[in-house]
């Protein structure tokens, strides 16, 4: 049965009219996004602690008896000061929090670039992790199971089995410089818990970070901000290429997470592909003056 | 002696083998993960061994270590062939299979004494053809072999057979399961690799490995007494040592003796001082304790005569020659370069032919499986030689594992500094096939691996028609020669399938270049 006009003019007003609801009442929007923490200190471990309680605390995000997966970076065969991986502490202080908020089982694990068992080892992660009472995988080809990511780009991929078998994931990244994205922070991260051969997902790269970040549950990002690797990344290896900048980012929404990290960092977010891909998917906010934010220093 | 005093000397001497071959496979496993100032232990073996001593000789410069072999060398000259008998660990394995044999039906057709002459034949061959430019002893010799065997094959092997054997149980949520869980994490982590680690001609290697221990169900320690270079030395040897095994009046010519001797000999058949392993088999055999152990100068007309004949000995001499010099006749040898790289620290190629052995210590000892056994890629003097094959694994930057692991120094002793500036090649892209240029979209996973301070490859932003004949702003990547060291992360993680669009070439490679 054809529209009658009248009902075509109605629906259209009402809906036009809901559609500019949300800029009539711009101090609306953002308060009721999840809030971002930048928190700067001496100590890795204690500015870690505080971005998360700054943020509601971890008893917001973990439930009694999770299995909580953290996936830091530990892409390469690189030391803590020469930033290519996330900082032990911070991993630290995040398997302690997730402990007391009554996880049952934290594991730590990372598809890296480098042979798994060097980057492990010289990051310092596996014994931190270790020492902290998680359990440390090796990402093993035998448990890659296809998953569909239902993005415009990215679809089916091979993803460790064991990312998905889990109550909670926290995304740990360590924000560093990246020859072809630009930076590379939480939502690249997450070519971590990828298989196949992920170097294919570099073409339209940004338009494949943004699937992925868009279609992966991130119960937390915490970003890594202490050592800055500034040019050379993302493998780095250069003392004179990292910058000291005793920072990390702590929310629960990942590309506003992101959002401030590439301001930290001193790069436009606009000029971020990843995030104008990001963007056009409505996944948030790509000005950093529209973001819930709250900055301070221990 | 008595048949319980027999029994004692077969007992220790087993122990001792146990003991030697569990050494072996402990320095070999630890090879593979130890720390790196462990690594020079892991040579262990090789020092012993009189035949590296002469490698090492010939090409040079002396390396002290190699004079341990003096010890063995000199000790034969007392115990006889008590190494081969004792500690040879690649021994022990063909007594083990000899063992496994003794258990079935003897194969009635025997091989004469005559062929007990073989080795020393190929010994000639073998140090003939090493005179000139190529060393061959390695492809025979025992620890060489066994060690080649055991990281190319057998260890590779065993870790996909227990991976996936342990894997599929810890898996399940079966009682099964609960059992291999624990097995499978101890497993993981002390013995098996998180990458399954693969090799150019594994099949080949492992089974000429498994044939040669297999032949030992059909002969009594077969590489021993046929085959082995290492073997016919100590016997050229052991026929002047002061051990014998006389026979007191309690012999009854019953023979008994040769019942489980390794060459079917036996003192009362036919004894030979230069094949007699000390095993001392016959000891625990002999009923009636008439075999004696004793040790004098040997009298003229007690050595017994198993040398091969003259003519065949020119023969071997003669084969020595073609195998050294054919190879060296090859259109290859004209060529600027060649179509292969080496490990970080390869001395350079003519230098390197004389000084490898061949044992496959440095493809054990790398890290990223990167150092593979040549084929045919260095001509057939340079078959299972270490060679680069970076689609397989790349040579990681913060490693130099290799440099401290070669007993021979064909890959020379470099500091994890001088390792980083070590040129082993140079990144070539291929223009046609990189995403970056022939079809004209962002790719640059090449770049991003680099690990040179302030890379090797680099990106460039220049205008393009891409492949949907779009002008588009793409970053190309490039290689700056001079900065490269052609450590190959780049071909190994070039995501394209058919073949790697940017790889390394022996270009401007260091070791060729004495200004290098």
């Amino acid at each position: 049965m054809p529209m009658k006009r009248r009902t075509f003019v109605k629906n259209g007003l009402l809906f036009s009219g809901a559609l500019t609801l949300p800029s009539l009442l711009p101090a609306q929007v953002k308060s009721s996004g999840p809030l971002v923490a930048q928190v700067q200190g001496e100590s890795p471990y204690e500015i870690t602690k505080r971005a998360v309680a700054e943020i509601g605390g971890m008893g917001k995000i973990i439930g009694r008896g999770d299995v909580v997966m953290i996936k830091p970076n530990i892409g390469w065969n690189r030391t803590v000061e020469q930033a290519a991986c996330t900082n032990p502490e911070v991993l630290r202080a995040l398997i302690e929090l997730v402990f007391t908020a009554g996880a049952k089982k934290v594991m730590v694990m990372d598809n890296t670039c480098h042979k798994a068992e060097d980057c492990y080892q010289r990051s310092g992660i596996e014994a931190m992790a270790k020492k902290a009472g998680a359990e440390v995988r090796y990402c093993d080809e035998n448990r890659l199971v296809a998953h569909d990511f239902k993005g415009e780009y990215l679809g089916k991929w091979p993803v460790f089995r064991d990312f998905l078998e889990v109550d909670k994931f926290v995304n740990v990244p360590i924000l560093k410089h990246h020859g072809s994205a630009g930076l590379t922070i939480a939502m690249k991260n997450l070519f971590g818990i990828l298989g196949g051969n992920r170097g294919k997902l570099h073409r339209d790269m940004g338009e494949n970070i943004a699937d992925l970040a868009g279609n992966f549950t991130n119960h937390l990002v915490l970003v890594d901000a202490y050592r800055v690797l500034m040019r050379n990344g993302p493998v780095g290896g250069r003392l004179s290429d990292v910058e000291l900048r005793r920072t990390v980012i702590a929310s629960t929404h990942i590309m506003h997470a992101e959002v401030a990290a590439v301001v930290l960092f001193g790069k436009d977010p606009r000029q971020m592909e990843f995030l104008q891909a990001a963007f056009s998917r409505k996944m948030g906010e790509i000005e950093m003056a529209k973001i819930p934010f709250k900055s301070l220093t221990i | 002696m008595n048949t319980q005093k027999g029994k004692l000397w077969q007992r220790l001497r087993v122990g001792s083998q146990v003991l030697f071959i569990i050494l072996f496979f402990f320095l070999l496993l630890k090879s593979g993960q130890a720390e790196i100032s462990f690594l020079p232990f892991s040579g262990f073996f090789f020092y012993l061994d009189p035949l590296f001593l002469w490698v090492n000789i010939c090409s040079g410069p002396l390396l002290h270590i190699f004079l341990l072999a003096l010890i063995p060398f000199f000790l034969t000259l007392v115990f006889g062939r008590f190494f081969c008998g004792w500690i040879c660990p690649f021994g022990a394995l063909q007594q083990f299979f000899t063992w496994l044999g003794s258990r079935r039906k003897q194969s009635k057709i025997a091989l004469s004494h005559k062929s007990l002459r073989w080795k020393y034949l190929l010994l000639i061959v073998l140090l003939v053809a090493s005179l000139f430019a190529t060393q061959w002893l390695g492809w025979l010799d025992p620890f060489s072999l066994l060690t080649r065997s055991s990281s190319v094959s057998l260890y590779p092997g065993l870790n996909f057979l227990a991976q996936h054997a342990l894997q599929t149980g810890a898996d399940s949520q079966t009682l099964a399961g609960k059992i291999s869980k624990p097995l499978y994490d101890f497993s993981r982590q002390f013995l098996l690799t998180v990458k399954q680690r693969t090799f150019l001609q594994a099949s080949a290697i492992g089974l000429i490995f498994i044939g040669l221990l297999l032949l030992n169900l059909y002969r009594r320690r077969f590489f021993c007494n046929y085959l082995c270079p290492l073997g016919a030395l100590y016997g050229l040897l052991a026929k002047y040592s002061l051990f014998h095994l006389p026979l007191n009046q309690n012999c009854t010519s019953c023979g008994i003796c040769a019942n489980h001797c390794t060459y079917y000999g036996g003192p009362f058949k036919d004894y030979l001082k230069s094949e007699c392993l000390v095993c001392l088999n016959c000891l625990n055999d002999c009923p009636f304790a008439a075999i004696d152990v004793r040790f004098g100068l040997p009298r003229a007309g007690q050595i017994p005569a198993l040398a091969p004949q003259r003519r065949k000995i020119l023969a071997a001499i003669g084969c020595g020659l073609a195998v050294a010099a054919l190879p060296q006749i090859a259109v290859s040898k004209k060529m600027k370069g060649h179509p292969f790289i080496r490990p970080p620290g390869a001395v350079a190629e003519k230098d390197f032919l004389k000084k490898c052995v061949r044992c496959g210590a440095c493809m054990q000892a790398c890290p990223t499986n990167a150092i593979q056994p040549a084929v045919l890629q260095a001509g057939l003097e340079g078959l299972w030689t270490p060679i680069i094959i970076p689609v397989n694994g790349y040579c990681e930057y913060e490693c130099y594992r290799c440099t401290q692991i070669c007993p021979t120094h064909a890959i020379a002793k470099l500091t994890l500094a001088e390792k980083k500036q070590f040129k082993i090649g140079t990144a070539v892209i291929n223009r046609s096939a990189c995403y970056t240029y022939a079809d004209g979209y962002n790719c640059a996973v090449c770049e991003e691996h680099c690990p040179v301070p302030g890379k090797a490859i680099k990106l460039r932003e220049v205008e393009v028609n891409n492949f949907r004949g779009r002008v588009k702003m793409v970053k190309q990547v490039y290689v700056v020669p001079d900065l490269c060291i052609g450590c190959g992360i780049c071909e190994n993680v070039c995501p394209r399938t058919d073949a790697p669009a940017i790889a390394v070439k022996a270009e401007e490679e260091q070791r060729e270049n004495p200004y290098g």
